[in-house]
């Protein structure tokens, strides 16, 4: 089972990131995992209150953060018996429509690619310290509660 | 930071509030996370409901005993993804 995760101060792109993650899958034997899931985020163009967003920042706790979405990615990966997880995930200042996060999921069947993905996403939102401030006209507020499923 | 002493860390929010990011503090034995809140003048008796504790990178109760060296962590509510 191969987890893979990171946090980037920088923007990414997530197609390149997924097909790195594949390659990476493919070295010296066959490709593992006959089933992908994958989940891309980005920022939103509106803050909670519905206003225009100029930009959305990320915190985080270094070291803490991806220990727990390592953590979280090798738990969750052995319940539903996955082939490999990869986390890439934001931090920093970002703009309107700039992705936050990706995560992927190769299984041998869709569902359990499905179920980790879906899983590992919102045990990262609600248990890896991130913390969200939205700027508007130059006033950041920081989040008080992720978005709904 | 000297070995008896442990490490407290805000983030976000409380550390907005509070003006500070990273202090060393004594240890005293059977210190817990809860203590340090107090003695910090962090706000009340206690943390609100919604503020999580995190000793050495890993969740953990307020009533927790600390050892010396520990890094307390304050962590407001949770948003990433």
């Amino acid at each position: 089972m191969q987890v893979d995760v990171d946090l980037l101060a920088a923007p990414f792109d997530p197609l390149q990131s997924l097909a790195a993650w594949q390659a990476s899958r493919r070295v010296g034997r066959p490709c593992i995992g006959a089933a992908e899931a994958h989940f891309i985020g980005r920022v939103r163009p509106v803050a909670a209150d519905g206003s225009p967003l100029e930009a959305l920042e990320i915190e985080h706790y270094p070291g803490m953060t991806e220990r727990r979405i390592a953590a979280i990615s090798q738990a969750l990966a052995l319940d539903h018996g996955v082939a490999a997880v990869l986390v890439r995930h934001r931090v920093g200042r970002l703009k309107p429509d700039e992705p936050i996060v990706v995560v992927a999921v190769a299984a041998d069947r869709r569902g359990p690619a499905l179920r980790c993905c879906q899983e590992v996403l919102e045990s990262l939102k609600h248990e890896a310290p991130f913390w969200k401030r939205e700027w508007v006209n130059g006033c950041g507020h920081w989040v008080a509660a992720n978005t709904p499923l | 930071m000297m070995s008896g002493e442990l490490r407290v860390r805000l983030f976000a929010g409380l550390r907005e509030e509070a003006g500070w990011q990273e202090r060393s503090l004594a240890h005293q034995s059977g210190m817990t996370a809860a203590a340090v809140w107090t003695l910090l003048n962090l706000g009340g008796t206690a943390p609100p409901a919604t503020v999580r504790v995190a000793i050495n990178h890993e969740f953990a109760a307020l009533d927790t005993p600390l050892a010396h060296g520990d890094e307390v962590a304050f962590l407001p509510p949770i948003s990433g993804g």
